[in-house]
């Protein structure tokens, strides 16, 4: 029997795992595998008998394995040198992450009412701006945010669904309750990362995946498809394409795997033309109508005519055929003022504001540097507080206070006084901690969950996500530009198959 | 219908292949060659540096160095991992439209020979890492062939196959046979040499039996129907694809059609005697420049078409 296999903390030896050098020891922070008494979870027994019945080896082998089938697959970015480029795979581990049913109902539910709210924000703030003259949000946080778009004012959106793809992240406290740590309603990526971990693990743990009843995560392209496709109304059989930077963006692999499993056509700006207000492509018998454009590229770049100028990436005259309803682009050009790093703070009372409900999820607690009194309690706890910049993503333009060295907090703050408005800060939190093999050894690595929520004719939450990784010991960051990598995250069926 | 970009991939996916799969066959021969100190392998050597654009190499004798660059010397724009790191970009490019298991045959192929390895896997057996690129080139071309769809995509895949390989082909017999202005080559060894460079040995065989001849040889390589590597048959297939293309494209849009059939008009007509007696130099220089006509005229007809053409009223 292997349930209630309880041992002391500081004694979990090869009973429970078979890499012993290090035994698995969680820090502070909750373990979503062991419970502070030294129990394995319910929902991590049956992996944890199979990590037990095969040894180091053999999962050293199954690692390379997988290493292996993404090289192939081509799942890599690539590293500019001087005068080579080599091929990196986006570091991934072979344990899936494991999420039992009653925790992920919460999450949907949480999810579904967020995205809701904050689709209804959207069209308010581009529309009537009731929320801003009733004084919920300041008004210069939401009209001086520089992803606000005037351009957008008094556009009609299908359904109301701005933000089509959404990719929140969420993190687990020391108290084990799922937080919102950031929405992203932009151009979220990582789907594709979610689809190919999981096609790893169903080999990797082919047994335990069958008997662990998975909620399956497969029918994303075709619900991103049937999304996308609701949003052109005036028409039944819509011509939808996704529009990338091209081959040299980093998630270009991304964008090939979503329009191969679409089966729409993968256009680049220099593929498209407008005539007309309308858009086509160039094909080879001549042009084709495009009405649906699921773009890849940030509001920025899509159109030099209307946004930035030096832009080669979109497609000049865009913007024009938008707004005159001869195309859809998903998401909407200036969703990104929902996801800003100080609106966030105001998401609960959005929530309350638009659907009269208390939020599921949480945020996490946030102090707004533009407020005088929560500036000068940023500016005397620095060395406990993240602090980040308003404007940035991808773990730029931030300070993890209990990491950095005294001479770069005072350089940081030296930075936020001189323009408070631009950041926000937030307690250090200890993300949970899921077992990685890492040189050999099975760790603690702290995660963070990243599901995908569609939304257009309806929402609908994936019943499954990207679990990011940092990799590096102790590292609370979980970007792919910081050296974070991935894991499969296993969502589970009410019943476990017996 | 596709898009235009993603036709002009799968033409020079179909073109850089095929040069690859050229390229390291040429080097494997020669190499082979040199296995023999005579006068038949300074010739085979020779003549395979001048087919890859090296007419008066100095590296006859240097064969192992000279296959050295031709497969692994990436400033090179010729050399074979140059052309596999292209094809392999084309096919990033075109992600969407091709299977994985064509993908992931071109991508191992790319992964094996730009990998950290590929110097000592070259130096342990030259003959043989090169002919293990061809086998992967097969594997590929067979994965394609029972993976992808036959349509738009494939012709252009194939389209680019044999134009490149009509003017490899045509490039090759000029350096062998252009009697004005090369040696004439007449040494049985490297006549063989030439047709395993075509990879044609054996099917000349089966036809002429051991009898190796000039004239026989440029019979074979310039008009048998059947051969794959004949530029009569590479002729004939340009001709099927384009008019297949030209159809599925819309009226209209036939110059490169046009050329295309008027060149396989003329190789079909030929007549051996007259190509003898006159020297096959002009027929196979005007078969590489209608060859660079038929490339730039289907650019101009599916790619980089004026879009006035093609708007709706």
């Amino acid at each position: 029997m292997s349930s209630n296999k309880v041992v002391a903390k500081d004694a979990i030896l090869e009973d429970v795992l078979p890499l012993t050098q290090a035994a698995y020891l969680p820090g502070r922070a909750y373990d979503e595998m062991i419970a502070p008494d030294g129990a394995v979870r319910p929902h991590y027994e049956l992996l944890q008998d199979r990590i037990a019945s095969l040894g180091a080896e053999e999962l050293g082998e199954r690692q390379r394995t997988l290493e292996r089938s993404f090289l192939l697959q081509g799942i890599t970015f690539t590293v500019y040198g001087a005068d080579s480029a080599t091929e990196r795979i986006i570091p991934t581990d072979l344990f899936p992450r494991i999420i039992p049913a009653e925790e992920w109902a919460k999450i949907e539910a949480g999810l579904t009412q967020r995205l809701m709210a904050l689709n209804t924000f959207l069209a308010d703030i581009y529309g009537e701006q009731k929320i801003l003259m009733d004084g919920v949000v300041p008004r210069e946080l939401v009209l001086g945010a520089p992803s606000y778009r005037r351009d957008m004012q008094h556009l009609y959106v299908p359904h109301g669904a701005y933000a089509n793809v959404c990719g929140s992240d969420l993190i687990r406290g020391e108290d084990g309750e799922f937080v919102v740590l950031e929405d992203n309603l932009r151009v979220p990526s990582g789907v594709s990362y979610m689809l190919a971990n999981r096609d790893a693990a169903r080999r990797t743990f082919p047994g335990v995946f069958r008997q662990a009843n998975v909620r399956t995560v497969e029918r994303y392209p075709d619900l991103l498809l049937a999304t996308l496709k609701s949003m052109a109304d005036w028409r039944s059989d819509p011509q939808v394409v996704v529009l990338t930077p091209g081959v040299y963006n980093s998630a270009y692999y991304e964008h090939a795997y979503l329009a191969r499993l679409m089966g729409a056509p993968l256009v680049e700006g220099r593929d498209l033309v407008m005539h007309d207000n309308r858009v086509f492509m160039r094909t080879t018998s001549g042009l084709r109508r495009v009405d649906v454009i699921y773009r890849r590229v940030d509001d920025d770049f899509i159109d030099p005519l209307t946004f930035r100028r030096d832009s080669s990436l979109g497609a000049a005259g865009l913007f024009n055929a938008y707004r005159a309803g001869n195309v859809v682009m998903c998401n909407a050009p200036g969703t990104g003022v929902a996801d800003d790093k100080a609106v966030y703070a105001y998401v609960p009372d959005i929530i309350r504001y638009y659907l009269g409900e208390e939020p599921i999820l949480r945020n996490v607690e946030t102090f707004l540097c533009r407020e005088p009194s929560q500036l000068s309690y940023v500016l005397a706890n620095l060395e406990n507080l993240v602090v980040k910049a308003v404007g940035a993503s991808g773990g730029y333009g931030m300070l993890v206070g209990p990491h950095a060295s005294q001479k770069e907090r005072e350089a940081f703050a030296d930075a936020l006084k001189a323009d408070p408005d631009n950041y926000i800060a937030q307690p250090v939190i200890q993300l949970s901690t899921a077992p990685c093999l890492v040189d050999g050894r099975i760790e603690p690595r702290h995660v963070d969950l990243r599901p995908f929520i569609l939304s257009g004719e309806k929402v609908v939450v994936t019943p499954g996500a990207l679990t990011r990784v940092a990799l590096r010991r102790g590292s609370l960051v979980v970007n792919s530009s910081q050296g974070g990598g991935s894991k499969d995250t296993w969502v589970l069926t009410e019943e476990t198959r017996p | 219908m596709m898009l235009a970009r993603v036709a002009d991939s799968l033409y020079w996916i179909g073109r850089y292949i095929e040069r690859a799969e050229h390229v390291s066959r040429l080097s494997a021969v020669m190499l082979n060659a040199t296995l023999d100190h005579t006068q038949g392998a300074v010739q085979t050597g020779r003549i395979g540096l001048a087919a890859l654009g090296e007419p008066d190499s100095g590296r006859a004798n240097q064969t192992y160095e000279a296959a050295h660059d031709l497969a692994l010397d990436r400033t090179d724009s010729g050399s074979v991992v140059v052309s596999l790191a292209r094809a392999r970009e084309n096919a990033r490019q075109v992600r969407d439209q091709i299977s994985t298991e064509t993908w992931e045959r071109l991508n191992l192929l790319y992964l094996r020979t730009t990998g950290s390895a590929v110097e000592r896997a070259f130096d342990d057996d030259p003959p043989g890492f090169l002919n293990g690129i061809i086998a992967d080139l097969h594997l590929f071309k067979g994965a394609a062939d029972t993976t992808l769809s036959h349509g738009e995509g494939w012709r252009f895949l194939l389209l680019g196959v044999h134009i490149e390989r009509a003017q490899l082909i045509a490039r090759l017999l000029e350096v062998c046979f252009d009697v004005g202005k090369t040696p004439a080559v007449t040494e049985p060894i490297a006549l063989m040499s030439v047709l395993r460079m075509a990879c044609a040995l054996e099917p000349y065989l089966r036809v002429y039996t051991a009898d190796i001849n000039p004239r026989y040889i440029l019979e074979f390589l310039m008009f048998d129907e059947d051969f794959p590597r004949s530029i009569r048959f590479c002729t004939a297939r340009l001709q099927d694809l384009l008019s297949q293309l030209s159809r599925e494209a819309g009226a209209g849009r036939g110059d490169a059609l046009r050329l295309a059939g008027r060149l396989d008009a003329r190789l079909k007509y030929a007549d051996i005697e007259e190509v003898e007696a006159t020297g096959a130099g002009s027929l196979l220089a005007a078969v590489a420049a209608e060859c660079a006509a038929i490339h730039e005229a289907i650019y101009e007809t599916f790619v980089a078409y004026p879009l006035e053409l093609s708007l709706p009223a």
